[in-house]
């Protein structure tokens, strides 16, 4: 079997810098991972006990979960692809579809209860369905060359700020950026295409039943040429089930599984998984304060997907999500010791900043990234969010392919 | 001395009679609760407009009772509502969409049978945001004839959540209802044509504007966040002011039939006169209009046109407290 190249997976950080907790025993570590739990279980009861912060306590635990998922399992949507690409490994890929395939299920169960009939003209209260149209494909493909040349998307990045990632802060202020630019273009693309793309939610057409059939025989068919693609199964070794949980690397597809069912219980409880609505409403904030947007977004807040509005709150349940997201996956780094801060080399710096800019644009014009219009879309049974992954992995390839073939990407 | 098979069944039926077990799975024949009346009419008293949360609670099982909720917010109520409450979307369901009016009698009476409410049926609404819609819906059916059968929750969805009573994610099957819908009666709805009279006093009405104090002096055309959907500023010369929120306690119930007489004869408003409310899209104004109209028995009407239709008309005369030029200084 040949060895996955880690790509970025784990950062291995060339000069290390003194950081808490960084390469020390295994008590101290356990220690401060415990300290951060307690501290995040704390923060969600508090919230929850307050009037009208029930919704943000969930969000605060859901995003901690979600991070520690993310982490221990390393899902990551460009690394995985990276593996298949250029190691041929396929099982990252199949854990990604595991995740749909969970999800596409769950959520028909949600929305039988919620819209017993999908024919009308109504869509399921803030699912991420989204207009279909060229600025779509764009947009994946904007975010899929800003996930080669950062090495990993938005959601990946997040988890790896846990990780003491030194490309991850550049990407996500890229990303910033990235949201900004997407601002200033938005009116141009919505009067010129956006405006007329249709909004298609396969169940309206199809019912729940055939939709859901669908959906998963797409998956199945994008699954059938990656099995047989399988390396050869490790010999079974005894493992300390402490040691599975939080050392090793979790098998993808088990990540997979969770990121599914814990998609569908945010969406009952709180909303659709997302991690930009937050990076886009203050970013948008922070835009309009310095002037730099036009005066009204036409049309953004009627669409579905991660509203950008502009918050006026503190805590926000986007916010807290992400928060928790990256508060767990520190947690779990410093366990499973893979918290290796680093100083960021020049091109770290370049890569995140230039590879952020475009995933912040990709995800302003296609109302999400990875994770709130591909994951939580296809889910909904939502042909943007289809759209959205096609176009996203064949960005990404035709990147990697380009920067192997210039020699600036690995 | 009873033999054993009937010693049997009459322990069996012991067991079963007094917790009302029922093998039928018909929602009509579910146990009660405590106190539930189940009585063709629910027994509120039926001159109140309002029902306690406590009362709903005791009468979610009863008969011909239809619990509806209008909020703004959307998913509120897919991810938990009052147990057997239907949902109605106020934007698209009680309204046309897309001319500016009501809910015409085809759409109302679709809209009416499909949630199963019938002239004698009674009607609970409530939603989000301190009733601001579940009032706008209870305009609109007032004005298709159900007016005394429809109540308000007093409290609303803020109340029964922080009271932590029970929510529920499922949808009730209700029997659709033969309710058809005449012409809506305009006894109800203040017209432009009725507003502008008033201003021009050539009509003896009161206009009562509930918009916040900013609004009203004309300091700005809309709430900060909202679009300026007008294009002056201030307010219909002849009204006054009382902010909708001043009817309301900080639990979300609404002040007492004293207190609100009292609240709004402090600015002359004491029902010896018609009153039209009135704000920005004629929402807000209807939760006034059900104090006025149904709690303190006024004669009022709902002006849906609001600060949007007048604000924008041409030639009619507009009070400007504040002096501002387009918005601005």
């Amino acid at each position: 079997m040949r060895a996955a190249p880690s790509g970025e997976a784990l950062p291995l950080p060339t000069r290390s810098v003194s950081a808490p907790g960084a390469g020390r025993a295994l008590p101290v570590r356990a220690t401060l991972a415990a300290a951060i739990a307690v501290g995040l279980a704390a923060a969600a009861w508090r919230l929850s006990g307050e009037p009208g912060g029930a919704r943000l306590g969930l969000s605060l635990v859901f995003g901690a979960l979600f991070g520690f998922v993310l982490q221990r399992s390393r899902f990551c949507f460009y690394c995985q692809w990276r593996d298949y690409l250029v190691g041929g490994d396929p099982r990252g890929m199949l854990g990604i579809l595991a995740a749909l395939a969970a999800g596409v299920a769950g959520y028909a169960v949600v929305f039988g209860a919620w819209m017993p009939d999908p024919s009308g003209i109504r869509l399921p209260p803030d699912a991420h369905i989204g207009p279909v149209g060229p600025v779509l494909i764009l947009a994946g493909l904007s975010f899929g060359a800003g996930m080669a040349i950062s090495g990993s998307c938005i959601s990946a990045h997040l988890y790896r700020l846990g990780e003491g990632s030194p490309t991850a802060p550049f990407a996500l202020l890229g990303t910033g950026l990235g949201f900004v630019l997407g601002f200033v273009s938005w009116n141009p693309l919505y009067l010129a295409s956006l405006s007329e793309a249709p909004v298609l939610w396969l169940p309206r057409h199809l019912g729940y039943g055939l939709s859901l059939a669908l959906s998963l025989a797409l998956l199945a068919a994008l699954a059938w040429p990656l099995l047989r693609r399988l390396p050869a199964p490790e010999a079974p070794t005894r493992i300390d089930p402490l040691r599975a949980v939080f050392v090793l690397r979790w098998p993808v597809w088990l990540g997979g599984l969770a990121v599914g069912a814990l998609g569908t219980l945010a969406y009952l409880r709180v909303g659709p998984l997302g991690v930009t609505a937050e990076i886009g409403g203050r970013s948008r904030q922070a835009a309009g304060a310095l002037g730099l947007l036009p005066d009204r977004l036409e049309g953004l807040d009627t669409f579905r997907g991660c509203a950008t509005a502009v918050r006026d709150a503190l805590l926000t349940p986007n916010g807290l999500f992400i928060g928790g997201l990256v508060l767990a996956a520190f947690a779990a780094a410093l366990i499973a010791d893979q918290f290796r801060p680093a100083l960021p080399t020049r091109g770290q710096v370049v890569r995140g900043l230039t590879g952020g800019v475009l995933l912040g644009w990709g995800a302003m014009t296609g109302l999400g990234c990875s994770v709130g219009t591909l994951l939580s879309g296809i889910m909904a049974g939502a042909v943007s969010g289809w759209v959205f992954g096609f176009a996203m992995f064949a960005g990404a390839a035709a990147m990697l392919w380009l920067g192997r073939r210039t020699g600036l990407l690995a | 001395m009873l033999r054993k098979p009937a010693l049997l069944l009459t322990i069996a039926a012991g067991i079963l009679v007094p917790t009302g077990l029922s093998a039928a799975p018909d929602p009509a024949a579910k146990p009660l609760k405590d106190g539930a009346t189940r009585e063709a009419r629910p027994n509120t008293s039926q001159e109140s407009p309002l029902v306690s949360t406590e009362w709903l609670e005791k009468n979610l099982d009863a008969r011909n009772l239809r619990i509806v909720e209008v909020s703004v917010e959307p998913g509120v109520f897919e991810r938990g509502h009052i147990p057997g409450a239907q949902n109605v979307v106020w934007h698209t369901d009680l309204v046309e969409t897309v001319s500016r009016d009501i809910a015409g009698p085809d759409k109302f009476t679709a809209l009416a049978r499909r949630l199963g409410i019938d002239g004698d049926t009674t009607v609970v609404l409530y939603g989000d945001n301190n009733n601001w819609f579940a009032a706008w819906g209870a305009w609109v059916l007032a004005q298709y004839g159900l007016v005394d059968n429809v109540k308000l929750l007093d409290g609303g969805r803020k109340k029964w959540e922080a009271e932590k009573r029970p929510l529920d994610t499922r949808n009730v099957e209700v029997a659709p209802s033969t309710f058809t819908a005449q012409a809506p009666s305009p006894k109800l709805r203040a017209r432009f044509a009725d507003v502008l009279a008033v201003a021009k006093r050539e009509r003896d009405e009161q206009i009562l504007d509930i918009r916040s104090p900013d609004e009203f002096s004309g300091k700005v055309i809309a709430p900060a966040g909202i679009q300026e959907l007008a294009i002056r500023a201030g307010h219909i010369p002849g009204s006054v002011n009382i902010p909708w929120s001043k009817a309301v306690n900080p639990d979300g119930t609404l002040k007492s039939k004293e207190e609100l007489k009292a609240l709004y004869a402090a600015a002359g408003i004491d029902g010896s006169k018609p009153i039209i409310t009135s704000c920005r899209i004629g929402e807000r104004s209807s939760h006034s209009w059900f104090v006025l109209s149904r709690i303190l028995g006024y004669d009022a009407r709902n002006y849906d046109g609001s600060w949007t239709e007048y604000g924008n008309a041409v030639g009619v005369p507009v009070v400007n407290l504040a002096g501002t030029i387009w918005g601005g200084k």
